[in-house]
């Protein structure tokens, strides 16, 4: 098993290598393959100084930033929800699973639809309930679209996030509230010593997972708003498709990747070490 | 009083959730059997007379598209999920069993794949497939060649959980499969893998549905053989014209298949999470 | 002792399921490769390979749901029986095209032997084949000479553009008619007067869509539009960008001076048709578009204003009117194995009679002046006229290798002057910048 373990990890590795060493070409298209150049880290010395990078820098890191606190606050006050319902939730459970489903492409022109200018619901219903006076261009301000695209977005990732929690929640012993109301301990205080210490390790995960997914966004960038307006909603994902399909750099596109998987990378690191500890406590009893 | 108090609150937030998750689904399916017509008028027309499934005619027969676009998506999905369960759990075992030296390190590289934007690659990618040739034929446009593609990011969520799951079987099941004379492999097919189903279900739904939903690839790596349903639903949206009623019935056709299978194996998929993702 | 069993499952095993699942993976994959194979084997005619939009874009006959009329699709039956070929047609969604070729010409495999472009002729350059001297002269002579002007490069001619496609100025009659305005806006001065007249009561004088960025139909290439009637053009001789002058900065003010009288979405409509519905619902009085929104523009199912729709020259700025080219081409790729049947091919999608079906039966206007100039056509299609009259006047989109970079560039700063974020001088100047910077990095 493994040499299969290697050539699978070869296969899976080869993208990573071919973005690596086109981050550091002056590569574009030629009939037969791709043209390229050595050109060491012009590449990210250009990004230093690109203006469009940094705008999308600062959009991927504020979208993942917002994402992830959104979600894993409104994932947890549902599965909590969900838990206190027992075994009566396995209705709402189906209704979580609708929008995890979704393709993400359906979601985008769901989304898009919805905050329509002229013919969206969303301006329709907030119309009719008077919390607006005339129609909002939702995709028309860079900010405010920027962050009607994390609504579109947090929507769709909830569901799975609140699973996660649920099961983390399905774990904690009983015996423990049990105690802990034995103990006299209000239902705030029982949560905070026994519920959220126990789900410490889930909610690592959930961040870990979402903070990957919401930096890897792009189906609904590409979809609701192509970037715009004015580069409000471009972030490091779908700024390197337009760099290296829009505009044919591929070595220029390669290096953003790069960049942004390096952050990734990070992130996991973290992951994988903070559940290190766990494992090697786990393993002895294992034996 | 505080019962009373906390069983509507409990009912009020219920009632919150149902609206904020179901609301844009509803709405979706309201404009789905609109003609796009009465969609484009201020305020949009949503009286009852204007009820029609033309869309969902539309879509299903006069352009024609949709049904071989199911079709198509079943076939790469199903490609990839019956690839990434086979040799997902045969490596996530070797991880979880073998003594195989850092193999912490192996499923940060393995994790790492997952994370990687593969969307930069794709031309390097589509250069390899249509000039690497096995018996003659390219890899471009055909369901193989697609699910190959899928398989390099729904490989690493079937190793990653599958290997948490293994790790947490206790060893005595497959010690006594060793002393009755099995060999590690057939330990692995006899014993560990009959007890993993649920958490099988769940990865192979999962990987099924990542493959499913797959937008980008499926543009650059098919033609015209093979057409996979994010496609068809993005066709509605042209240059000139966007057709919001049949993009709209096309994406709610689209995401039944996936939609049904999320809740018929939801158990599994919720078990899985479970013995899986959560026991890292 | 205790016994210890060996768990053994009966019937429907791991193993037999692995086995079986295995099996049909192997046997989809042998299926998957199954079409290029048995079609290979069917072969004894050419197969002409043709990358093309998705209908209702502008598309050949036979491609699917194109609304070609019967005698049109016997015609292309006939052609292919009488030159042994069968044409292949990959049509795709418009926004995809781009990304699609480029993949294709990458890998530098024979994929298509006709391409349809738009914009994309001298980026793909090296790719394509410089066909249009070996065309009968008739045949040219009877195209605009100026259509020739974004599908050449290096003085290679590489394309031929297939409907006259120019960007027209359409009005709602019936909406100039209730506040007396007796005709069309000739000059910007009426223009600016007419839309700040007919904003009122929820309802705008003036609809475009702004939120597109990339190539034909983007925000860059309307300001072309007001670019060239202030007497300007994009690039120099040496192609170094030249418009940082009065020409630049005054078309720009005129797109600016508009906004207060445009309708606020414009800034989020990425497709034509998202600002045509505004106009087909009488929520907007004028905007500029293309030949082919005549059609649906007047058809009772999709607009409300049907039969109230005018279609105007485009209002004169400083230097004349003028328009942009919607450059929609026919080229040929170096890889085709037949060059000639391709042309031939080509010569076929522009033959006088495929041409008028292309007008009457799906409303893309034809590029031969002499249908141009036939009745039918013309009362088919009534703004034919009109365009047809534009062509008189400059039409340049200004395409370049690295038109779709430059025109992402120049459309995010004109939407920053749009929304108001900056003075009209400081946009051109930062638009010369970032230009400047794309066309050294080409060179």
């Amino acid at each position: 098993m493994a040499p299969a373990l290697l050539v699978l990890l070869g296969v899976l590795a080869y993208p990573i290598g071919a973005s690596l060493l086109l981050g550091f070409q002056d590569a574009t298209i030629a009939g037969g393959g791709v043209t390229s150049e050595w050109i060491g880290l012009g590449n990210y010395e250009r990004m230093l100084s690109d203006p469009t990078f940094a705008i999308a820098l600062r959009n991927s890191l504020y979208f993942t930033f917002v994402e992830v606190i959104a979600v894993v606050i409104i994932s947890l006050a549902v599965a909590l929800l969900l838990n206190h319902l027992g075994n009566r939730s396995g209705f709402f459970v189906v209704i979580l699973l609708i929008p995890w489903a979704l393709a993400p492409v359906a979601n985008a022109v769901l989304w898009k639809w919805i905050y329509n200018a002229n013919y969206g619901i969303l301006n329709t219903v907030l119309l009719q309930l008077g919390l607006i006076d005339q129609k909002v261009v939702w995709l028309g301000d860079p900010f405010l679209a920027l962050n009607m695209m994390l609504i579109a977005d947090s929507w769709k990732a909830v569901p799975f996030i609140t699973l996660l929690l649920l099961a983390g929640l399905q774990n904690v012993p009983s015996q423990l509230y049990r105690a802990a109301r034995v103990d006299g301990a209000s239902t705030w205080a029982r949560f905070r010593h026994v519920t959220l210490p126990g789900l410490r390790v889930p909610i690592l995960v959930a961040v870990v997972l979402q903070s990957i997914w919401a930096l890897k966004v792009f189906d609904l960038v590409f979809v609701l708003t192509k970037g715009g307006p004015m580069d409000g909603t471009v972030v490091l994902n779908f700024l390197a498709w337009r760099v290296t399909f829009n505009f044919l750099d591929l070595g220029y596109g390669a290096a953003i990747a790069n960049v942004l998987f390096g952050i990734m990378f990070i992130l996991a690191l973290i992951y994988v070490r903070a559940l290190d500890p766990d494992r090697k406590r786990r393993r002895p009893a294992a034996e | 009083m505080r019962r009373r108090l906390s069983t509507w609150g409990i009912r009020f937030a219920l009632l919150a959730f149902m609206i904020l998750a179901l609301g844009p689904i509803v709405w979706g399916l309201i404009t789905s059997f609109t003609p796009t017509s009465a969609l484009t008028q201020t305020p949009p027309d949503l009286s009852l007379e204007s009820f029609t499934l033309d869309n969902y005619v539309d879509v299903l027969v006069s352009r024609g598209n949709l049904p071989d676009a199911l079709f198509d998506s079943a076939v790469v999905a199903t490609l990839t999920a019956s690839l990434s369960l086979v040799l997902g759990s045969a490596a996530a075992y070797a991880l979880a069993r073998l003594k195989v030296p850092g193999s912490n390190k192996i499923l940060l590289a393995v994790l790492a794949t997952q994370m990687f934007p593969g969307i930069v690659i794709a031309i390097p990618l589509f250069i390899v497939y249509s000039q690497f040739r096995p018996l003659g034929y390219s890899l471009i446009d055909t369901h193989l060649g697609l699910s190959l593609t899928y398989l390099s990011f729904t490989l690493v969520v079937v190793i990653w959980i599958l290997k948490g799951f293994f790790e947490s079987i206790p060893p005595q099941l497959e010690r006594a499969a060793a002393v009755d004379g099995a060999s590690t492999f057939q330990t692995f097919r006899l014993v560990v893998l009959p007890i993993s189903l649920p958490v099988l279900f769940a990865t192979g739904v999962f990987a099924f549905i990542e493959a499913w939903n797959e937008f980008f690839f499926a543009i650059i790596l098919t033609r015209v053989d093979v057409k996979t349903v994010p496609i068809a639903i993005a066709e509605f949206s042209g240059q000139y014209r966007t057709l919001y009623g049949e993009m709209l019935a096309a994406a709610v056709l689209a995401s039944i298949p996936v939609v049904l299978l999320a809740i018929i194996f939801r158990r599994f998929i919720v078990k899985g999470f479970v013995e899986g993702a959560v026991k890292g | 002792m205790t016994k210890r069993r060996l768990y053994i499952p009966t019937g429907f095993s791991r193993r037999s399921f692995l086995k079986r699942s295995g099996a049909a993976a192997a046997g989809l994959a042998a299926a998957s490769m199954m079409p290029a194979w048995a079609s290979a084997l069917a072969q004894d005619k050419t197969t002409l390979r043709a990358l093309v939009p998705a209908a209702p874009d502008p598309t050949p006959p036979g491609v699917p749901n194109a609304t070609f009329s019967a005698e049109t699709n016997a015609a292309f039956d006939a052609w292919q029986a009488a030159n042994n070929a069968v044409v292949a047609y990959e049509d795709v969604p418009w926004p995809q095209l781009h990304d699609k070729m480029a993949a294709n010409f990458a890998s530098g495999v024979h994929t298509h032997d006709v391409v349809y472009m738009s914009g994309w002729v001298p980026e793909f350059a090296d790719f394509l084949v410089p066909f249009v001297d070996d065309l009968p002269s008739g045949l040219v002579s009877d195209l605009p000479a100026s259509s020739f002007s974004t599908v050449t490069w290096d003085g290679r001619k590489m394309g031929v553009v297939f409907t006259l496609s120019l960007l027209t100025t359409f009005y709602n009659q019936a909406m100039f008619d209730a506040e007396g305005i007796g005709a069309p806006p000739k000059d910007w001065a009426e223009l600016l007067g007419i839309a700040e007249q007919l904003t009122k009561d929820g309802k705008y004088g003036w609809v475009l869509n702004y939120g597109e960025t990339a190539g034909i139909g983007g925000v860059a290439t309307y300001w072309f539009v007001f670019l060239q009637q202030a007497g300007g053009h994009l690039y120099d001789q040496n192609g170094q960008p030249d418009f940082n002058n009065e020409a630049g900065v005054d078309s720009l003010q005129m797109m600016m001076d508009l906004m207060p009288f445009t309708d606020p979405g414009s800034i989020t409509y990425v497709g034509i048709n998202d600002a045509t519905n505004v106009f087909s619902a009488g929520n907007a009085a004028m905007m500029l578009n293309w030949p082919f929104m005549w059609l649906p523009a007047n058809d009772p199912e999709s607009s409300a204003i049907a039969g109230q729709v005018g279609a105007a020259l485009n209002p004169a700025g400083p230097a004349g009117s003028a328009s942009i080219d919607g450059t929609d081409a026919y080229t040929i790729t170096q890889t085709a194995p037949d060059p000639e049947l391709a042309r031939k091919l080509i010569e076929f999608y522009l033959d006088p009679a495929v041409q008028k079906s292309q007008s009457i039966d799906t409303g893309w206007l034809p590029i031969r002046l002499s249908v141009l100039n036939d009745p039918e056509v013309q009362e088919k299609s009534a703004n034919a006229k009109v365009v047809l009259e534009q062509a008189q006047y400059p039409y340049d989109s200004y395409v370049t290798p690295d038109f779709t970079e430059v025109t992402i560039a120049i459309s995010t700063e004109i939407q920053k002057a749009l929304t108001g974020q900056q003075d009209a001088a400081t946009t051109i100047a930062n638009m010369t910048d970032q230009v400047s910077a794309i066309v050294a990095r080409r060179g």
